[in-house]
């Protein structure tokens, strides 16, 4: 099964601990195409690092015919044998070994190369990395980022079917952390290799993903472009766990006024389509409506919603501004700088053609 | 389904690693144990037929004059345990001392005593505690502290002291390295936090240095208390047990009848008291190990 | 990790000097005199003098010529080095397996191992001492291997187990995607790690081995592998005139190594020891 480059299947995988007792992995379906970058993104325990080490081996799924590279299943073979690259949170560089050695390692496991070939293939992908002048040095003399640029150089050399990496930047600080994910992006087209990206940061998987798969509680929740997992999200888990600000969210009910139709919001009302308005009624008429922070406009008057500013974040490229109407606290975010000020009455227009509707199910609305 | 993580690939690595280990476990502890409580019930002589006895060796251990003499002097030699972990403590906290120099030689000198064979160290205080030519007789004499030269060994109450504060001179270094390191490990930002609260010196040791030891104390005395009753060549080379049965520890007692008088049976009878009086020394300590610390696997 | 001013206060200072003063002074005086009296004429032993009136080396040459003490220390050597052996060959496999992996009965057996070490174990001497005699391990050094076991075992078990079970879990598992099997993953990636806590075992056994009296005495006789502890205490025993200024540099001979191996594995120790 050395065909470089193989997509890999994952046929409703499932996987419990304890005897049981903890079902990391209830039922995961994913289909990475080859060559394509897909980033499995999730809350803590919600069993995607579970996922990944099931690819790699690392655990025993609890159905036979759950893990697949191109036609075959792998399910029962040993990690060493699936030619697959895994790249660890902690790095795991052998701490006895330079980092020369521990590039080197697989290769050395393998025996398929003689030494001066390991040593090219080495070399050549210490200097794709920037870390060749490392090479002599034992893990405890490099820094974080040196570090994890080693355990992607061991991986790297190996010329996997694919790659397996574990919030390989979770323990990096933030500026290293934008400039490393530009560089794996960088080096997957390059190498133009199957990648699975494990992070729990949806700003990271935004970034890298061709496509980008949420999980929670252990099943696949939505696999999709990064543009579509932000714009069409599947349901109000999707919804709430990527954007920052959160989306907002109010509870509604379908109103008939006149000839048009509404949403009756706690105090306040917005007009409705009459699509949006037939789906809503399809569900039962109670709805909860969605907003990103991007697609409210404030302006003195007019708006939907009347409020007042209590907090102004200036974020650089954009503000973040908080509003509290009638108790509760609203997200609003606007390119650039803003000339209101906390305490300034304000009133607020939700653009109700990007509005998220979802039913008591949680369940998106789409026609 | 597999429900176990165990591949066969893993079974087979646990089957022979563990094989050593459990070969052993089995014949090198389990099986002479129970041996030994097989050749308990017997009059059983070191090259001889041996002879059954049942309970016999039980009921005339109890009934001897000396078994209470022996317990009496077990539990004073166990006391020595308690001496040890002051002697330690003082020594740690004082080489934790950020301001003290040359940690390391003081650290060396201090376990010095510990690292040298018992048989050596005991050697040493038979000649230093010698009655005639010893160097503390002589100058407790020289100052006028006795007017008489004391039979260290011989007299029945010098006697059990003198082992049990020769024990603890031996080794009260090994609680002293790990009540080091226990100390060592402990964040200094700690006592910063404390100082910044008002706590004083006393304050700090109660409430920062003692609960982030305790573990290491219960671990130490529990091991202490076990091994110094076991490890009785001082007692068996300085007095051989005597005057009597005035410093006949357990262990002592069993080393004695084994190699002395050649009763086995005997030998192990006492060594079965041993383990009992072991057991309920360590119980409180392993008790509030316990509760406190959860090991887990 | 910021640098700290140091803020104790002199009285603090003064308690602490004196306490490390009375502490230090306890254990050197003994050994001074000790060391003193190994260079004294028999004739000086009979006199507390700290400077003898001649140096003498004449109870250093008796010591190997009239005593041979040369061959016991040979046999302790190597009833140290059999048993530091030993001991890491039963235990480190089983160490590991009881650090890293699972399997039904892992915590009863370990418990029935490590549970030894608050057993008695003095008394197993007994039983041992017959078997040795039945299937003629008595009187030879590898019985005194195999008895020092009895201690050295569950001791090595417990240090190494701790280790184990400190060293991340990923270091096997990349191991294992990097090509290993169980087997390599343990000995190119996990033995390596271990180095610091595998000397501690080694020196740990060999020194129960060198510094053993208790079996040595029981398992052997005067044309055995008696060891050096054993001789001094027949010495010490011997009954008539003790040659105290010979013992003491028998105990010094004796004495000196395991203080010496102390001071050089000190670094390793402390890397093994945290309760």
């Amino acid at each position: 099964m050395n065909a470089a480059n193989a997509g890999i299947r994952v046929n409703h995988l499932q996987k419990t601990f304890q005897q049981g007792r903890v079902r990391a992995c209830r039922d995961v379906n994913l289909a990475i195409a080859p060559g394509e970058l897909l980033v499995l993104l999730g809350p803590s325990g919600c069993g995607k690092t579970t996922t990944l080490r099931c690819i790699a081996g690392l655990e025993r799924p609890d159905n036979d015919d759950a893990i697949w590279v191109g036609e075959q299943n792998i399910t029962g073979m040993q990690p060493k044998d699936r030619n697959l690259a895994f790249v660890f949170q902690d790095t795991a560089l052998f701490p006895h070994l330079n980092a020369r050695k521990n590039i080197s390692f697989g290769l050395n496991m393998r025996k398929t190369f003689p030494a001066a070939e390991i040593r090219r293939k080495v070399e050549a992908t210490a200097k794709m990395l920037r870390v060749d002048h490392l090479l002599e040095r034992k893990p405890s003399q490099l820094s974080g980022g040196q570090a994890q640029r080693i355990s992607l150089g061991r991986a790297i050399v190996m010329e996997p079917a694919a790659f397996l990496l574990d919030e390989p930047l979770a323990s990096l600080d933030a500026a290293l952390r934008v400039e490393m994910r530009a560089e794996i992006k960088q080096i997957q087209r390059k190498l133009n290799t199957t990648m699975i990206f494990v992070t729990h940061d949806q700003e990271e998987a935004l970034s890298l993903g061709d496509q980008i798969a949420v999980m929670n509680e252990g099943v696949v929740l939505q696999v999709g472009s990064p543009a579509s997992i932000y714009l069409k999200p599947a349901n109000l888990f999707v919804a709430r766990f990527i954007g920052s600000p959160p989306v907002n969210q109010f509870e509604c009910e379908l109103v008939q006024d006149g000839g048009g139709y509404g949403l009756r919001c706690a105090w306040f009302e917005v007009s409705l389509g009459a699509e949006a308005a037939t789906l809503i009624d399809a569900v039962g008429g109670k709805v909860t409506l969605g907003v990103r922070p991007e697609f409210i406009s404030i302006g003195s008057e007019g708006g939907d919603i009347e409020g007042r500013v209590t907090l102004v974040e200036m974020l650089g490229s954009r503000s973040v501004i908080l509003i509290e109407a009638q108790g509760r606290e609203i997200r609003v975010s606007t390119q650039g700088g803003t000339t209101v000020k906390e305490g300034d009455p304000v009133q607020l227009t939700l653009t109700m053609d990007r509005a998220f509707f979802f039913a008591p199910d949680g369940r998106a609305l789409v026609g | 389904m597999k429900r176990s993580q165990a591949t066969s690939a893993d079974r087979w690595l646990i089957v022979v690693f563990l094989a050593p280990t459990t070969a052993f476990m089995v014949l090198l502890l389990w099986y002479p144990f129970l041996q030994g409580v097989w050749m308990s019930l017997f009059r059983w002589p070191f090259l001889g037929t041996p002879e059954w006895r049942g309970v016999q060796n039980y009921v005339d251990f109890m009934a001897a004059d000396y078994f209470w003499v022996a317990l009496k002097s077990t539990f004073i030699y166990s006391l020595s345990t308690l001496f040890q972990l002051g002697l330690a403590l003082t020594a740690a906290l004082v080489l934790n001392q950020p301001f003290i120099r040359l940690q390391n030689l003081w650290r060396g000198v201090m376990l010095m005593a510990y690292a040298m064979p018992p048989v050596v160290v005991g050697a040493i205080w038979l000649f230093l505690l010698d009655p005639g030519l010893g160097m503390v007789t002589h100058y407790l004499l020289a100052w006028g502290i006795i007017a008489e030269p004391i039979y260290w060994f011989s007299d029945g109450v010098w006697a059990r002291w003198v082992i049990t504060l020769v024990a603890t001179w031996t080794f009260w270094p090994f609680m002293f390295l790990i009540l080091l390191s226990a100390l060592q490990a402990i964040p200094g930002s700690l006592y910063e936090l404390g100082e910044i609260y008002g706590a004083n010196l006393w304050q700090r040791f109660i409430h920062i240095t003692l609960p982030h030891i305790k573990g290491a104390i219960l671990v130490v005395v529990i091991l202490r208390l076990a091994f110094n009753l076991a490890k009785i060549e001082q007692p068996f080379q300085l007095t051989g047990g005597g005057p009597g049965y005035e410093t006949s520890i357990l262990s002592v007692l069993v080393y004695r009848f084994a190699f002395m008088s050649g009763d086995f049976g005997m030998a192990f009878t006492v060594g079965i008291f041993l383990v009992v009086f072991t057991s309920v020394l360590i119980f409180p300590f392993a008790y509030l190990y316990q509760r406190q610390f959860k090991p887990t696997l | 990790m910021a640098l700290r001013d140091d803020r104790s206060t002199p009285t603090q200072r003064f308690v602490t000097y004196a306490a490390l003063t009375l502490l230090l002074s306890q254990v050197m005086i003994p050994f001074g005199y000790v060391f003193v009296t190994a260079f004294k004429t028999p004739g000086e032993v009979f006199e507390v003098t700290w400077l003898p009136e001649e140096w003498s080396l004449e109870a250093w040459r008796d010591v190997f010529v009239v005593n041979e003490f040369h061959i016991n220390l040979y046999n302790s050597l190597i009833a140290g080095i059999g048993s530091a052996v030993l001991a890491l060959l039963i235990s480190v496999p089983g160490a590991y397996v009881f650090a890293r992996k699972r399997f039904p009965g892992r915590e009863i057996l370990f418990y029935l191992i490590v549970g030894t070490l608050i057993f008695p174990f003095i008394l197993l001497i007994v039983p041992i001492t017959i078997t040795w005699i039945q299937v003629g391990l008595y009187n030879t050094i590898v019985g005194l291997w195999l008895a020092f076991q009895i201690f050295a075992v569950p001791y090595s078990i417990w240090i190494l187990r701790g280790y184990f079970a400190r060293l991340p879990r990923s270091l096997e598992e990349c191991a294992m995607v990097y090509g290993c099997t169980q087997f390599q993953a343990f000995y190119k990636v996990i033995l390596p790690q271990a180095k610091p806590v595998i000397i501690s075992v080694m020196f740990l056994s060999f020194l129960l081995g060198w510094n053993d009296f208790l079996f040595s005495n029981m398992l052997t006789t005067g044309d055995g592998p008696r060891t050096a502890s054993v001789a001094i205490y027949v010495a010490s025993a011997g009954g008539e005139r003790i040659e105290w200024e010979v013992m003491m540099v028998m105990t010094l001979i004796t004495g000196i190594p395991p203080v010496i191996l102390y001071i050089l594995a000190q670094k390793h120790l402390s890397k093994t020891f945290s309760v």
